[in-house]
């Protein structure tokens, strides 16, 4: 190991300690001591992290209130930043939250954690065309059956019992802290970005599946055999009617193509 | 945007950091700014908003990159999925120039997000000349070099700050982004003298100023960009165009971030101050 690669781990290793530790090789003076120097990046680091991922996470940090700092500097203690852009480091966080003690005692906060990255990911994910539904209306009806729709590639659906979205809208218009509610049965958010704008709206579990199932790229006549399966005949056709109609208001779709599935 | 003979890449005037709050702001009043420094990593990303501006303001004004995580001086291995963004972003934006810090970012895929200094040592040395050589024929054209903040030094320090960021631009060929309110702050934590670090760069090789606060912490001083340029700041940048004549200069605020008009003002002054030396020169 070079002597300036050796350095350099002692430096790593004295920024990410609980208390600077005393490091050989650098000099002090009368203005500060070599620890009181060292200090200032240790210090600087745990501050430009939690600086930076404060305003990705907003509802978070309504729903979090005064531990919010508590949990990002616990979060920043555990675990070391990785990515160049500093803003990624808020990838994990969901993850430490839904695994870390005592923040696991509180799924909401998970859930929460996971909406806001969601958004923040969708927010500079890849440009996408969005469908225009003109040109959908032009397939032939007996074509539909081997139309395969493609949803927008960042879009997510994220599952969860608690209204972590009343949160993050509040937390966007600047309204007073909702009132948590857990469900029983789980809920499902759609995150998706129409053009520049990161939009997020509940969908029902039929919704969630057909859409799961056009993200597997099955034909339409397969997305409406799954949501055959959840409505009685009659309804079912208006049904997936609706959906559609949705996500091409909604520019949730990114492309299709016709391709009869083989046997 | 005119190239001297001592400054190879066309002097650009007085510009601004782009900051997010000024958007709107700079496309409609975009005043005395003349051009605009971005910092790479905010556009390296796939899409969305971030480079929707950016692609607004390219129409508009000369740009130039400046990134944070190149982390030249690391022992790490260079990044080579953040040499192809980064090199990808340029195509895309067509910058005046690509700067950088003369610093480590991180090691042992740690990235501490911070300008850590480097011993000014011969082996230092050796290993940040091999690597921007490296960098630059990636991205098909010399970089600049910014000094940084330092709130540390080495007892094994071979160089001056200054002798090693010269040697630095001389062996690897690439240029200079001279940040004055640096060279304070660091002239400062360590008792060193401005004025020999101004005399000791070579002035062929300073392609940009950088001007921005700074605020006391302790005995200290911490670069925060979160406050106005003071005036030791200013006097310094005197000496520096005294020094290095008609050169590029911006202002970079990244924190407590004031109305447009308020940089504007001050990029006024930074004019004013510089203009009768520079018809001196004339």
């Amino acid at each position: 190991m070079s002597g300036l690669q050796a350095l350099q781990q002692r430096m790593l290793q004295a920024v990410l300690a609980d208390k600077a530790p005393r490091l050989r090789g650098l000099r002090g003076d009368e203005r500060a001591d070599a620890s009181s120097r060292m200090d200032v990046y240790r210090q600087g680091y745990r501050i430009r992290l939690r600086d930076a991922l404060a305003p990705e996470f907003p509802g978070l940090h309504l729903l979090a209130g005064r531990d919010f700092g508590r949990l990002l500097k616990s979060y920043v203690a555990a675990h070391p930043s990785g990515h160049y852009n500093i803003r990624w480091h808020g990838a994990g966080l969901p993850a430490f939250l839904e695994y870390g003690l005592p923040w696991r005692e509180r799924p909401a906060l998970a859930e929460m954690a996971r909406l806001d990255w969601a958004i923040s990911t969708a927010f500079d994910a890849v440009d996408e065309v969005a469908v225009d539904p003109a040109e959908l209306a032009s397939v032939p009806a007996e074509a539909w059956a081997d139309l395969h729709l493609r949803p927008q590639a960042h879009l997510q659906v994220l599952s969860g019992f608690c209204n972590v979205e009343a949160f993050r809208r509040a937390a966007d218009r600047e309204l007073a802290r909702p009132r948590l509610r857990r469900y029983r049965r789980s809920r499902h958010l759609l995150v998706w970005r129409q053009a520049l704008a990161v939009r997020y709206r509940l969908i029902e579990d039929d919704e969630r599946m057909v859409l799961s199932a056009a993200m597997r790229d099955e034909s339409f006549a397969l997305l409406c055999d799954r949501l055959a399966e959840h409505h009685d005949p009659s309804a079912a056709m208006p049904r997936m009617a609706g959906i559609l109609r949705g996500w091409l208001d909604d520019g949730v779709l990114a492309g299709w193509r016709l391709q009869q599935d083989s046997m | 945007m005119n190239a001297t003979a001592d400054h190879p890449l066309p002097c650009l005037g007085y510009g601004l950091g782009l900051r997010v709050d000024h958007y709107e702001a700079l496309l409609d009043h975009p005043g005395n700014v003349e051009w605009l420094e971005i910092v790479s990593e905010n556009y390296m990303v796939p899409g969305g908003r971030p480079l929707a501006w950016l692609e607004r303001f390219r129409q508009r004004f000369p740009l130039v990159m400046h990134g944070v995580s190149l982390s030249i001086g690391s022992t790490d291995p260079l990044d080579d999925g953040y040499l192809a963004r980064l090199s990808a972003l340029a195509h895309r934006v067509e910058p005046a120039w690509i700067s950088d810090h003369l610093c480590w970012t991180g090691v042992q895929g740690v990235n501490l997000h911070d300008l850590m200094p480097l011993p000014y040592t011969e082996e230092a040395l050796a290993h940040v000349v091999e690597r921007v050589s490296r960098v630059q024929d990636v991205l098909g054209r010399r970089i600049l070099l910014e000094n940084v903040s330092s709130y540390i030094s080495f007892a094994d320090a071979q160089l001056t700050e200054w002798q090693f960021l010269a040697a630095v631009a001389e062996r690897a060929d690439c240029l200079i982004l001279l940040d004055i309110n640096n060279i304070h702050v660091s002239a400062h934590n360590h008792g060193l003298s401005p004025l020999a670090y101004l005399d000791g760069i070579p002035a062929a090789r300073v392609q940009q100023f950088h001007l921005a606060g700074h605020e006391r912490g302790g005995q200290l001083l911490i670069d925060t960009h979160d406050a106005p340029i003071v005036d030791d700041v200013w006097q310094l940048y005197l000496q520096a165009v005294r020094r290095f004549g008609r050169v590029s200069t911006m202002i970079e605020r990244d924190d407590h971030i004031p109305p447009l008009a308020e940089l504007m003002a001050e990029l006024d002054y930074a004019r004013e101050l510089a203009l009768p030396l520079l018809q001196d020169v004339a």
